[in-house]
């Protein structure tokens, strides 16, 4: 019982974070029906800049970093990774707004093969590692499972910034413009809803949520590596469906679900088999319940 | 330049590819040929891709599953039973093709980028299989060993120059074989489906069981290929048979035109031969090579060589995104 | 915006066509070939500074028999079959000598055509034993085989520790799976049990389900044979976890690297053991440490894996068959390497060829990390 409820802790961090990673893909495919496969790179290139603030501002000398100083860490990377998103839209996504569905595809891994590599070549090939003494090193031990104060900083942050994006989608009215915008871009448009910009903002967003995301990352494991954007980026599209993509509380839901489930079947199947477990999980749930747990309908009638 | 391309009759480029295929090898070195050679099994994949993706309009990011499946039939049977590497083709093309059966199957009713995502699923939940060494088959990492070498009519095939002219026949085939298919009921039946599939089920085509049958049929020649593959190498393991993969394979289609048999070919030519010829400068190719992808669908989103009838289909497409229901709450 | 991609594309192509043109008078030609790109490519990237820092230094002082060494490069991605056409490359560009390639997968059709074309070929880091069974007569290795560190690993855990709960965990990589398995064997061999045997995914970032299922079984050693970044995050959650506690951490030499004490931080890894080759500081020869401060200095970073200094290695006996020999032909030179070099003041340690090509001889040790972030010998 014991082993099995640290396994459903672990399973909550990691899970937290496919579901900050996840509103980013949803929210895309939501507005323009797009798998963003550059999406994970964002992540990465989050984890990146935060190490590079880091080591800028010179945290790692101080013990612990202070709180100020985290939080400006957090917003030199949100808002630097939202300005890529932005420009990786303009640049490889909008002008494909018009063409065959299958364009934007090829261009987005165009788009993720070019950031990977790139932030390889400015970073150079080896891992990099966060200072050891940047968040206080306390943990509490609850019933015999263990809990660290990252593991409890990445839960609290994720479901605080997920309950922010969700009040301005669903209480706002610009929020009011991106759900139209999602339903149909043309009566958006005649509604008198600047339809590019709803986009650029998605790319805000999203992007921003995903460098969070980063961040906590590399504060919580120390050592990122420039094809950390593939493996997460991958298990949070899978969250995304899993929930229903297009559905922001689902990704939340569905990024969660996988993080436990997933981490169930490393601890108790065999951690060989993780991902094939996630993907046949997601592949069955496609198959059963084509919608997601909280989606549309998605599947044609044939 | 395309009406001074156009005005040279077809035939005089079927006449010119040819000899030029013939000389090739006798004009290069190992190196060269070897590159061909890799070429001619990509060819081979795009082209198997194309049906799935092209004729009948189904996003496929997994194909290398099927690669994978193929190479490993003939690479297990061959090594445990000494079977003829040759005789092995049809059998990785029939296990290949039951295995898309199996598995297209359940998902062929999901929509384009759920199809993507799950096929993306498949083709990872295979590479962890073989990683895993079910039943001891698979070799686990090590992947299987010491695969015997094609023999025709006595002699071996063992150098770059005999596999050469191995490959380049099998894409021959595949090339007049699907050309044969584009232009049957069965292709014109993908392409109504691939247009407007609840149209072409109103006009009497079976549309799930013609979806079926592209997956299979391109699933069977990405077996081939693999087969192949699993020979001139004479060692498979799973890391030939990563999603980067199945996204060259996709690009190899997308770039090239969809659809259309010359554009695999120049497709291809672009994902795999460029890179090659840049092989110079080894830590910025995929660099430029993510940023070209991006270059050519902005300029050429229908790909180089677009086949006609997908040219016509971009043309019509006046509304760029379908309008499908999104979710109420999102 | 077409326009400014176009030409940024243009000016990148015309920049690096440019880079390739350089030619010099009759040099002695080189490869390295490894996985310059993707995800090992901190493994191929440390072949190619190690042996081009080394190179350096022999150019600069009036080069080979009076020529100058040209490295080629060849990215292959850890990947057969551009391993295969790197080779033909190589080939085709006439080197007598190729360093590489870094994973066996990738080493084993590469040797073949170096064989075929006698070309002397020596990888730095492929330990699969079925490598060395083909006879190649052009084919050496500067690693060790799994089975003489797994040997050193079972006796060291059940004679100088005297524990007999182990847990083994490794990468499913073909080096940590062999070194894994051989020590399963020989720990069973002595008596031992192994509670645990299994794979985690490199690259993966969160180890802790496997390590929760490990907690709960008990071990008294937890011996993890793939490499040091996974090892930091390995011992660091098995910290937070509370396993430290009751559980010996100890790694294979695939942990030997500074880095691994740093992503794991030094609460974490204090106390954990590793069994390797001898640490360079160790090492009795003025050359080891001459080559890691050389390449500090030029690089500024520590090597990156065991595997830089064996590729320095190579390259090293391959210099040294030039010197002893006065000829550039490659059959002339493997027969030296078979035949004549003994106990070759290596980086890692002497260096011995045996009639199949395998490096002879086990070195192994076990060292500590000390409560200063330091390996010392474990005593």
């Amino acid at each position: 019982m014991q082993e099995f409820l640290q396994q459903v802790v672990n399973g909550l961090t990691v899970g937290s974070v496919y579901s900050l990673v996840a509103l980013g893909y949803t929210m895309v495919y939501g507005i323009l029906r797009l798998i963003n496969f550059a999406h994970g790179e964002m992540f990465m290139v989050g984890s990146y800049l935060a190490l590079s603030t880091v080591s800028v501002l010179g945290m790692g000398q101080v013990a612990s970093g202070s709180l100020g100083g985290i939080l400006l860490v957090f917003l030199i990377s949100m808002t630097a990774v939202a300005g890529l998103g932005v420009l990786v839209e303009r640049v490889a996504y909008r002008p494909l707004r018009r063409a065959s569905r299958l364009a934007p595809i090829v261009s987005a891994l165009g788009a993720s093969i070019f950031l990977q590599n790139a932030i390889m070549l400015i970073y150079g090939t080896r891992f990099k590692v966060f200072p050891e003494k940047l968040i206080p090193q306390i943990s509490w031990e609850v019933g015999g499972v263990k809990i660290t104060l990252m593991r409890v900083v990445i839960l609290v942050v994720s479901l605080l910034l997920m309950a922010a994006l969700y009040t301005l989608v669903q209480k706002t009215q610009l929020g009011a413009a991106i759900r139209a915008c999602a339903l149909d871009h043309d009566t958006a448009r005649l509604m008198g809803i600047d339809v590019d910009r709803i986009v650029s903002l998605v790319f805000i967003i999203g992007p921003a949520l995903g460098a969070a995301a980063g961040v906590m990352v590399g504060m919580f494991y120390y050592q990122i590596n420039f094809v950390i954007g593939w493996t997460y980026g991958i298990r949070a599209f899978t969250a995304a469906i899993l929930g229903g993509i297009g559905n922001i509380p689902g990704a939340m839901l569905g990024g969660l679900i996988l993080g436990v489930l997933e981490t169930l079947g490393a601890g108790y199947i065999s951690p060989g088999w993780k991902d094939a477990i996630s993907f046949f999980l997601l592949i069955l749930i496609l198959i059963v319940r084509p919608t997601g747990i909280l989606g549309e309908r998605v599947a044609e009638k044939v | 330049m395309d009406r001074y391309l156009k005005a040279i009759p077809p035939r005089a480029w079927y006449v010119a590819a040819g000899l030029l295929l013939v000389v090739y090898p006798f004009l290069t070195n190992d190196y060269w040929i070897d590159v061909a050679n890799f070429f001619g099994i990509y060819a081979m994949l795009g082209l198997s891709l194309n049906i799935i993706v092209g004729y009948a309009g189904l996003f496929n990011l997994g194909h290398a599953a099927f690669y994978a499946v193929g190479a490993y039939t003939t690479a297990i049977i061959n090594t445990t039973f000494h079977v003829p590497i040759l005789w092995l083709v049809p059998l990785s093309a029939l296990t290949a093709a039951g295995f898309a059966y199996l598995i297209a199957r359940p998902i062929l009713h999901l929509r384009g980028d759920y199809l993507c995502i799950v096929t993306i699923g498949f083709g990872e939940i295979v590479r962890i299989t073989l990683v895993n060494n079910p039943l001891g088959l698979t070799g686990g990492p090590n992947g299987v060993l010491g695969i015997g070498r094609p023999s025709l009519f006595g002699l071996i095939i063992k150098q770059p120059l005999h596999f050469y002219f191995l490959i380049w026949a099998f894409v021959l085939l595949i090339v007049l074989g699907t050309k044969r298919l584009e232009e049957s009921r069965i292709g014109r039946a993908w392409n109504y489906i691939r247009e407007d599939a609840l149209a072409a089920a109103a006009m009497g085509i079976d549309v799930a069981r013609m979806k079926l049958l592209a997956f299979v049929i391109g699933a069977a020649l990405a077996g081939v290929a693999g087969n192949i593959y699993a020979s001139k190498m004479a060692v498979i393991s799973p890391d030939s048979f990563t999603f980067w993969e199945s996204v060259v394979m996709f690009s190899i289609v997308v770039l090239g035109g969809v659809g259309s048999i010359p554009g695999i070919l120049v497709g291809t030519f672009g994902m795999f031969v460029l890179p090659e010829l840049f092989r110079g400068f080894s830590s910025a190719r995929m660099l430029v090579f993510g940023a070209a992808m991006i270059a050519m669908m902005i300029f050429r989103p229908q790909g180089l060589l677009p086949s006609q009838r997908w040219r016509r289909a971009m043309v019509d497409e006046t509304v760029g995104l379908p309008a499908a229901g999104l979710s109420k709450t999102s | 915006m077409k326009k400014f991609v176009a030409i940024t594309l243009l000016l990148v192509m015309a920049v690096a066509l440019t880079g390739c043109g350089k030619k010099e008078v009759e040099p002695i030609r080189i490869g390295v070939q490894g996985p310059i790109s993707g995800q090992w490519a901190i493994e191929g990237t440390g072949f190619v500074k190690a042996v081009r820092l080394l190179a350096e230094e022999i150019n600069n002082g009036g080069g080979l028999l009076g020529r100058p060494i040209e490295i080629i490069e060849g990215d292959d991605k850890g990947d057969p079959k551009e391993s295969s056409l790197v080779a033909q490359k190589m080939v085709a560009s006439k080197v007598i000598a190729v360093i590489g390639a870094y994973n066996s997968t990738a080493t084993e059709p590469a040797s073949q055509i170096y064989d075929e074309n006698k070309i002397l070929h020596i990888t730095p880091s492929s330990t699969a034993t079925r490598l060395t069974e083909k006879g190649y007569k052009m084919f050496f290795r500067t690693c060790f085989l799994d089975d003489r560190q797994g040997l050193f690993a079972a006796e060291f855990i059940t004679k100088t520790l005297g524990k007999s709960k182990v847990a083994l965990i490794h990468d499913n990589s073909t080096y940590a799976k062999g070194l894994a398995e051989w020590t399963k064997k020989y720990l069973e061999e002595r008596g031992a049990t192994v509670v645990f045997f299994d794979a985690i995914t490199p690259g993966e970032k969160d180890y802790s389900p496997t390590l929760t299922r490990v907690k709960a079984i008990g071990p008294e050693v937890i011996y993890f044979t793939g490499y040091f970044s996974d090892a930091g995050l390995l011992v660091r959650q098995a910290k937070d976890l509370g396993i430290l506690e009751t559980a010996q951490f100890m790694g294979g030499n695939a942990v030997n690297n500074p880095d691994y004490i740093k992503s794991a931080g030094l609460d974490a890894a204090k106390g954990s053991i590793i069994t390797t080759e001898p640490v360079p500081s160790d090492l009795p020869y003025p050359e080891a440490q001459k080559f890691l401060q050389d390449f500090k200095a030029k690089y500024n970073e520590d090597v990156a894996s065991v595997w830089t200094p064996s590729a320095a290695d190579a390259f090293r006996v391959i210099v040294e068959a030039i010197r002893k020999t006065n000829s550039t032909d490659p059959v002339k030179l493997a027969e030296y390497l078979h035949n004549e070099l003994k106990d070759f003041p290596g980086i890692t340690g002497p260096i011995t060829f045996d009639e199949k090509g395998d490096r002879l001889g086990t070195i192994h040790k076990a060292y500590i990390v000390n409560e200063k972030g330091e390996f010392v010998p474990y005593k």
